[in-house]
Parts: C-alpha cells; structure tokens; sequence
C-alpha cells in the first residue's frame, strides 16, 4: 500500500530535514567559521550574524599566519599541492596494478587465488602506526623516507585493496559470456580485456579511483611520519595551526573547505558514474 | 451471482520524475462463484497490477472490488479471504515443505489431523508427496513452483489468486497437473483467478479468459469464443498458436457481394447475404479492411492461391507451412504430412467463409463462420 | 567448408559427466539439434566447442584439424548466445561488426553488416544500442554478429529462449533457410521440442551427458530409443502403463487397467519379456462413448484445450491417468462422464521396464 496521505507525506518532509539538519550541520559550520575571526568564533553565546571577512583565506593563500604572538610562516598552499599530487599519484599507480589483478581475481580460478585476494584485502585491518614504526625503519635503509615515491608506495596499502575488490565485483557481474563472444570473433583475450572488460566496468573502476582518492587525500599518520615538512600532504600540514599562542579557528575552518572541496567536487562530479555503475545490471542480460 | 465484482477500476503508478503509468484502465468485470478465469496478455499490460489489487498488495487508484458482496479494496490483504501462490514461489525457507503447506492452515486454528489430511491430499494431486519433508532450497523450481501452489490451493479461501501458476513446471507434469487442478478447483467449487502469458495454459485452465492489452479489458470470454468471435484484431491475432494470417485488402462491390483485394493474386469474394446490415454498411468501396484467417482454416494442396514454399515442418502431430505469395507470408497448420520442399509451388485455398474481417479501428466487421 | 566432429568427447566436474563419450558428425550445412532437458549437459558441450572449457578426453574436429587446446579466437566457430551477450557500450552496428574476424576494409565492413542486417530484418535498428532493442532485435543483432564471420561451424545456444512467443515462432520458420544460407556445420541446443523438430535435419537427444538417440526427426518421434526419450517429445507427453505382454491365441496382448489390448508384433518382439512400459502419444487415443473389443472404460477427470486440440484428462479403474489429445471438432463430453479410450495396436510402443528402452517392431507406422 503507498502512503500518500497528507499527513504522512509532512511528517516524511519534517523527518527529512531533521536529518538533513543532523547531518549539514558541522559542515554548514565550518564554512560560516572560515569568514569569522577567531574572536568572532571565541565569543559566547555564538552569533549567527556576523561581518564575513575573507582574512583566513588571505592568510592561507599568502602562507603569511598572523597570530597574537607575530608572523608566522605556513607552507598551506605547497600542502595542498602535496596532497593533490601525492594522492593522484597514488591512485594512477593502483589503478594501473589493480584492475588487471581484480580482472584476473574475477575471471580466473587459480590456486591460491582466493587467499592471495583476501591477504591483500588484509592490509585494510592492521592499524596503520602498528606497521609505521617497521617500515620507516625499512624506508631509512632504502632511501625512501621523505620521497615522493616512498609516500605514493606506501598509499598503495590504502588504495589497491580497495580498487581491487571493488573493480572485481564489477567485473563479476560482466557476463563472461560478453567475452567469450568478443573472442570468438576473433580477438585475443587482451583485445577481450581492453575493449570489452574495461569500457563495461569504466563505472566501477572510476567510483574505486574516486573512493581511494578519497582515501588516500585523507590520510594523516604515513605522510606524518613518513615526509618532512616539504613534502607533506594538507592533512599534516594543519597541524601548524596549532601554535604557541593558541589554536587559529579560524583558519583551520578555511583551511578545511580548501582542503575538501576538491574532492567534494569530484565526488559530485563522479556521482553519475556511480549512479551509471548501479544501472550496469541492466544491460546485462 | 457474482462471486468478485470489479467496477471501474483504475490503477496508476506515480513515481517522481517520470510520466505517470496507467497500468490498469476502466476495469470492470465479474466473476462467478466456481469459476476459473485467467487473466492473460504480454508483460505490462496490466494483469498483474489487477492480480495485486485484487489480493491487496497495491491500493485501487480509483474504483471498486467487492468479493462475496463485501467491499474489499479497503481491507488490508490478510482480511480479504484470498489465497495466493506467487510467481517467485515466496517459501517459507526455514520450514520444511510440509510446513509451508500447513502454514495458513494452522493459524485457521484446524485441528491437527485435519490439517495433516488436508496436507496430504494436496500433495498427492500436486505430487509433492515425496518432497514433504524437505527445505524449500533442496528442491528444484519446479517443485517449489507445485509447492507454493499446494500452499495456496490448501486454505479455505473465497477466492484462490494464482500468479503464473504453471511457468516453471516440468513439461512432463504439466498437462495432467492442469488437469487435476481444473477438476479439484471444479469439484469444491473453488473461485480462481489466475495471472498467465502463455495462451496454452489460459486455454488449458480458464473457464472464461479475460485478454488484457495496455492496462484495457480487450475481451472476456471464453476461449471457444475468444476464438470463434474475436471482439478485434488485437484478439484475433493474440489468440491462437500460430497467429492468424492477416492480410489488408481494398473492398470493391461486384457478383452481388463485395470483393477484397489483397493484390492481383489474393483476392476473396464475399457474398452479400452472408453479411449483417452493419457489415455491409461497413465494407465501403475503396477502403481498405483487413482479413484474417486461422492458418488450422487455411486448406493445403488445393484452392486458387498459388504460393511459393518457405518452409515446411513436421512437429510430429502437425505440420506448419509457411508460403508466399505476392510478398506476403501465409501460414498453413494441417495435421497430415504435405511432401513439399521450399522453393516449390502449391495451392493454398483459403475460403472466404472461414475469414474474418476487420475494420479499420481494428473492431471486427464479421466473424467467420463456425468459427 | 568442413565438418564438425566430435569423437568420443568426455567432461565432468567433480563427480558429475557432463558428456560421457559423445561422438557426433555435423556436415557443412547441416543442422543438428542438440535437445535434452536442462542439466543434460547441452550447454557444456558448446562451450567445449567454443573453447570455454576443454575435455576431459575425446577430440573435436573441425575440417578434420583438431581445435582442443586451441583459443576461442583461432577455432573458426561463431556462437549465439541465450542471454544475447551483446556488447552493451556498442551500436548493434558495431556489435555485428565485431564479428567480421577478417581485416577487411571499412567499405567492405559496412556492406557486409547493411546485408546481413537486412537479411534479418534489422536494418532499421543499426545505430541503436542494445538496451534500445527488443528481445527479439537483441536476438537478431546477435545471430547477424554469429553469422557475419561465414565461421565453419556455428553454435546456437537456446537462442529463441528469451523472445516472445510470436517472434519465436516468426524465427522458427525463418531460422532453418537462413542457417542453411551460410553453409556452416550448426549445432542448435534447444529445450523445446517442436522447435528441434521444426529446425533440425537431425536431433541428437543429450540425457546425461550421453547421446542416447541421433536420427531425422520425424524418426525420433515415431520410433523413440528409450522411454526417457519418448517421454521428451510430444505435449502433452506419452501415456505410460506398466504392462506384461502375452501371447493369446498368436496375436500379442497387454492388460490396461484390467482390459486386455492388442499389440502390434513381428519376429523381433520377445512374447516372454515380462514387465514392460506401454507408451501410447495421447493424439493416438480414440475416445468412445460406446464399449468395444479393446475399449478401455475411463472416466473424463477434466478438459483442458491446449493447441487447438480437445487434451482430456482421463482415469482408469486402477486410478491410472492418461492424457488424451483430440481434434478440437471431435467428440468431446464433458468432465465426470465415463468414455471408453481405444487406440490401434500400431501405436502402442514398447519399452524394457528395466533399460527403459524399446522393444518391439523396428517399423512403425508413419504418424498420420
């Protein structure tokens, strides 16, 4: 039976916006706290009016963070590349070893196969200080602490578990039989992979992408201990924030919108590839 | 008396950002107490959103439904007094067999022998016997399908709703199944309706069929008449395996009737006084009818149509022959072996007593004779 | 063009034999229905040939080369498929024209696809994409994509499964000429019947990976191997009675529900086999409303039309249903009356009750 009486209908609106509200609320915070001065932030009880100033942007763009105690020098900006390339970098690489392995996962029944999926998958459990400590030791002795490589290396461990477990369900629902009619065509089982396999899974290998993306722009404690100042990604960089004459809000707000807005942009942007991927099953059959 | 009245009733899907469907449109149809009726057309016309409204599961957008004059399209599905078998079969999967079968009996407070003998009889009809106590994953789909039918056909119900009862079952068991339901719903003068899309199987079981296209009632009868006197060409060609053989002539008057052209070699001679007033009314010269006739009508190796053999094949018990004449494809069905090749000419007779003949709205202008 | 051959082809998976010593030759141009019902092992056996799996032993041929080990792409084998494995990011053009394995020239490539096209009736959906087309266009686009390459041997793989009834039956019709156009050895897997028979030149009958009959169609009907066979082709399906067959007064006779029938025999028929199926198709039944030599008396359980024929549901004294199919004009009555059912001594098949296959005169009559 539908419920489309008027009063269900208002309390679903009502109910509706309540947790929209829940939701919204931080974020809709934060944006209003980045065109507040850290006094106007400190005040008791809180205004919701105030005279919006685009100081905290200034300071972040210009690395110039004034505080009570004098000038002091931010890298936000070059943080902010950091990550993005760090990051971009990350992801490229995984994609590259991932999606050919998740195919190889979906479509081959191979000794061990399963075990070695799984052990890769494991690499999400361990908590990632636990496996710090070791491996900067490791990436002294190689030379890769504070690279750029060394950093893409170690993001690996958040973006190809991921990508390869998505990306092979998607190429688990392809119909085999998709392929098997490519190839008896007349095409090997690399034309099979690049022209059949790829475009179908497109969708679910961009939402992966997208989703270690994420992940791996997220980031705190590798690049932490990992990179030195110049190297570091924005998530490392905040810490700067936090001076000796007191925590700038105010920045740390703007800061925060800068650093999300990226990838709330391609979430946006790549939100009709998830939608797509979720109607793939259709076209299936 | 009608056992299930169906007045006016309408039935539309709204759903946000997209045209709203009119699955169901001016429905209005009775059925008597210990009758059978299958409601049948192809996916999306219709059927299964009446099927549901009558059980329940989707609200009338407007209208009514009485079962046992007592308005029930109010009622939620559990008041109704209906029983049904869905078509995904809807087991129980933590009850065995006989459990699923027992279930609506024993919230109907029988005593226990009673439901046990209710139980096994039903599943000697439906021969589920052997699978009584087994979980509803261990069994194939066609037992879950008999299953799920002993479900339903178990319960004391005012009407029985059966939704593509037989789809899945063994070919083997199907034809005596039917049997045995349509003498058991017979016998304890059960009222059923049933949702199909094979026309084997409406036919089969239906007393009465009631042929739906595009969410409207195209005609409520039974087979017999479905196919003697189709209401309109939609009927005449949906009904009958193989579909009939339709042909658009051009009327012209002469020999005291009227001529049907459909080109220079196909053309049929009506004569006037096998016609009602209204048909010859409706034969105007010049404008273009069609003909239909059923290819088990049309009459091999003698006649004056000459047609050039496409195939021809023997199913065992019939042969179906397809041949052409003038570009047009006609369809013969005769239960003897024909010795023709494809490629080779033969006669085609097709009388016009056996036609029917549509207008151009696709109503029938006259039946053939005899059916 | 080249025949196919399979020569004693074997494969299980674990404990089940999905084909147990398959031998099988499909000439250039020929068309064999591969028909059995589901887990008979129909499927496996395409797909052997189209190189998804391989056997287990045996060899297939194709021109005389054996294809095992060979990869799908190098076999020369075009395939359609049930689900229509159509490339979904693809243009039906597009699809079918994957399927030119030759690297021919743009030009060549559009004539070949518009006269294929048109030969299936599709001409007019070539730009669309497959979510765009019909079940019965999707079906067409790939058996245009199986057949564009001119491969020597072509697997059809219960291809009118998910189309609607009236196309399917449009298909049957159209299906044999235009198979035979193209010259290929075709291998067609079907679970109807009368779609076997109306297609094949041969069936060859697929009941637990062994090929328990091979023959003209028309051969498979009347003079079926074995019960399971017999009870595989016709619907409704053969009656079936255990009978013990003697000899009285020379002629062979059986006892149906306490009355006795006669049988037909020759030399070849064992007088002393004991127990025995009678199979009787239910178009060969004649129901009467009077009692004569031979008659069995029954009663009409229900009716149920079904093809244009009368299929009455009947029952014997012993509580034995038969199935009756008669023409729709003939005597009918109505449930709940008592008829007598008779049926010519030629009709009635004989089968071991043990092996299940048939005993009895190798000729029967022709149907009808």
């Amino acid at each position: 039976m539908d419920h489309s009486s008027l009063a269900g209908r208002i309390f679903r609106g009502v109910a509706l916006a309540l947790v929209l509200v829940f939701f919204m609320f931080p974020i809709v915070w934060i944006l209003l706290m980045s065109f507040q001065t850290n006094e106007q932030i400190l005040r008791i009880p809180p205004h919701i009016l105030f005279e919006p100033t685009l100081a905290n942007y200034e300071a972040l763009i210009s690395g110039q963070l004034r505080t009570a105690a004098g000038n002091l020098e931010i890298s936000f900006m070059r943080n902010l590349m950091n990550s993005f390339v760090l990051s971009s970098a990350a992801v490229l690489l995984a994609l590259l070893l991932g999606v050919p392995a998740a195919y190889a996962f979906a479509r081959f029944k191979f000794r061990l196969g399963e075990s070695i999926a799984f052990t890769l998958l494991s690499f999400r459990f361990a908590p990632p200080l636990l496996v710090l400590l070791p491996l900067s030791l490791y990436y002294q002795e190689l030379g890769l602490n504070d690279t750029y490589f060394g950093i893409v290396w170690v993001y690996q461990l958040i973006a190809l578990p991921l990508i390869l477990w998505i990306v092979r369900g998607y190429f688990e629902d392809i119909s085999p039989d998709i392929e098997h009619a490519y190839r008896l065509a007349g095409h090997t089982w690399r034309e099979a992979f690049t022209r059949i396999a790829v475009p179908l899974a497109g969708p679910g290998i961009a939402a992966a992408g997208l989703l270690s993306f994420i992940f791996c722009w997220n980031n705190f404690v590798f690049a932490l201990i990992l990179a030195s100042a110049d190297k570091q990604p924005v998530t490392v960089g905040a810490l700067a924030f936090v001076t000796a004459s007191g925590i700038q809000y105010g920045q740390i707000a703007a800061a925060i919108v800068l650093s999300v807005t990226p990838t709330l942009l391609l979430a946006l942007y790549a939100q009709r590839y998830l939608v797509e991927g979720l109607s793939l099953g259709a076209v299936k059959g | 008396m009608a056992m299930l009245e169906i007045r006016n009733v309408d039935k539309v899907y709204r759903s946000r950002g997209k045209p709203p469907v009119h699955a169901v449109r001016a429905l209005d149809m009775a059925v008597t107490k210990g009758e059978i009726v299958g409601l049948l057309g192809s996916s999306g016309c219709g059927k299964t959103s009446t099927l549901r409204m009558i059980a329940g599961f989707e609200s009338v957008t407007s209208g009514e439904i009485a079962l046992s004059q007592r308005r029930i399209d109010e009622l939620p599905p559990a008041k109704r007094k209906v029983a049904m078998a869905f078509e995904g079969y809807s087991l129980y999967p933590p009850l065995t067999v006989r459990e699923n079968v027992a279930f609506a009996l024993k919230a109907q407070q029988f005593s226990r022998s009673e439901i046990s003998r209710r139980v096994e009889a039903i599943a000697r009809l439906i021969e589920i016997e052997d699978i009584l106590d087994s979980f509803p994953r261990a069994i194939s789909g066609g037992q879950q399908q008999r299953v799920s039918l002993a479900r339903a056909l178990v319960r004391d119900a005012d009407l029985y709703l059966l939704d593509e009862p037989m789809g899945q079952l063994e070919p083997q068991l199907r034809a005596v199944l039917r049997g045995r339901i349509k003498s058991l719903l017979a016998e304890r003068g059960m009222t059923a309706i049933f949702v199909t899309h094979d026309q084997t199987e409406a036919s089969a079981l239906a007393d009465r069929i009631a042929v739906m296209e595009e969410g409207v009632l195209q005609q409520f009868a039974s087979e017999k008449e479905l196919k003697n006197r189709p209401a309109n060409l939609f009927v005449a060609s949906f009904i009958g395996e193989p579909p009939m053989n339709v042909l658009e002539t051009e009327v012209a008057v002469g020999d005291g009737g009227f001529r049907l052209s459909a080109g220079a070699d196909i053309v049929f001679h009506i004569p006037g006084d096998t016609l009602s007033r209204a048909a010859r009314l409706a034969l105007e010269p010049g404008k273009r009818v069609r003909v239909g006739i059923r290819p088990q009508k049309v009459a091999v190796g003698t006649g004056d149509i000459r047609v050039r053999v496409v195939s021809n094949q023997w199913l065992g018990d019939q042969s179906h022959i397809a041949g052409e004449c003038a570009g047009k494809l006609l369809i013969a069905v005769t239960p003897n072996r024909i010795a023709a090749r494809p490629g080779e000419v033969i006669p085609f007779a097709l009388e016009p007593r056996h036609l029917h003949i549509f207008g151009a709205d696709g109503t029938c202008i006259r039946h053939a004779e005899g059916g | 063009m080249a025949r196919l051959e399979l020569d004693s082809v074997g494969k299980a998976f674990g404990a089940v034999h999905c084909a147990d010593g398959l031998s099988l030759v499909v000439e250039p141009g020929e068309i064999v229905a591969v028909f059995g019902p589901s887990g008979g092992g129909k499927t496996v056996l395409l797909r052997m040939i189209a190189g998804m799996f391989e056997p287990d032993d045996g060899d297939i041929l194709v021109g005389g080369r054996s294809i095992v080990g060979a990869p799908p792409e190098q076999r020369g084998v075009g395939m359609a498929f049930q689900n229509f494995a159509l490339f979904p990011h693809m243009s039906a053009q597009e699809n079918i024209a994957s399927g030119l394995r030759a690297k021919v020239g743009s030009g060549e490539v559009a004539s070949r696809v518009t006269s294929i096209s048109r030969l299936l009736k599709i001409e007019h959906v070539l730009g669309h994409m497959p979510r765009e087309l019909s079940n019965g266009q999707k079906q067409r686009t790939a058996l245009a994509r199986a057949l564009i390459g001119n491969p020597e041997v072509l697997l059809l793989d219960d291809p009118l499964r998910n189309v609607d009834a009236k196309l399917r039956y449009e298909m049957r019709l159209e299906l044999p000429s235009l198979l035979r156009r193209s010259s290929a050895a075709v291998l067609y897997v079907t679970q109807d019947y009368r779609e076997a028979m109306a297609i094949a030149d041969r069936i060859a009958v697929l009941i637990n990976g062994r090929l328990v009959q091979v023959g003209r169609p028309e051969e498979i009907y009347a003079r079926p191997a074995s019960v399971a066979v017999a009870r595989l082709f016709g619907d409704p399906s053969i009656n079936l009675a255990e009978v013990t067959p003697q000899a009285v007064q020379g002629a062979l006779c059986a006892e149906i529900a306490g009355t006795r029938v006669l049988l037909e025999s020759d030399e070849r028929t064992p007088v002393d086999h004991g127990v025995c199926w009678l199979g009787v198709r239910p178009d060969d039944l004649v129901i009467a409303r009077d009692f004569g030599e031979g008659a069995i008396p029954a009663r009409i359980v229900a009716i149920t039309p079904m093809h244009e024929r009368a299929v009455l549901l009947l029952r014997f004294a012993d509580g034995t249903e038969w199935l009756a199919a008669l023409p729709p004009d003939a005597m009918v009555g109505s449930a709940e009356d008592s008829v007598f059912v008779r049926f010519a001594p030629d009709a009635a098949l004989l089968f071991d009750r043990a092996t299940g296959l048939r005993i009895g005169p190798q000729q029967r009559r022709q149907a009808a």
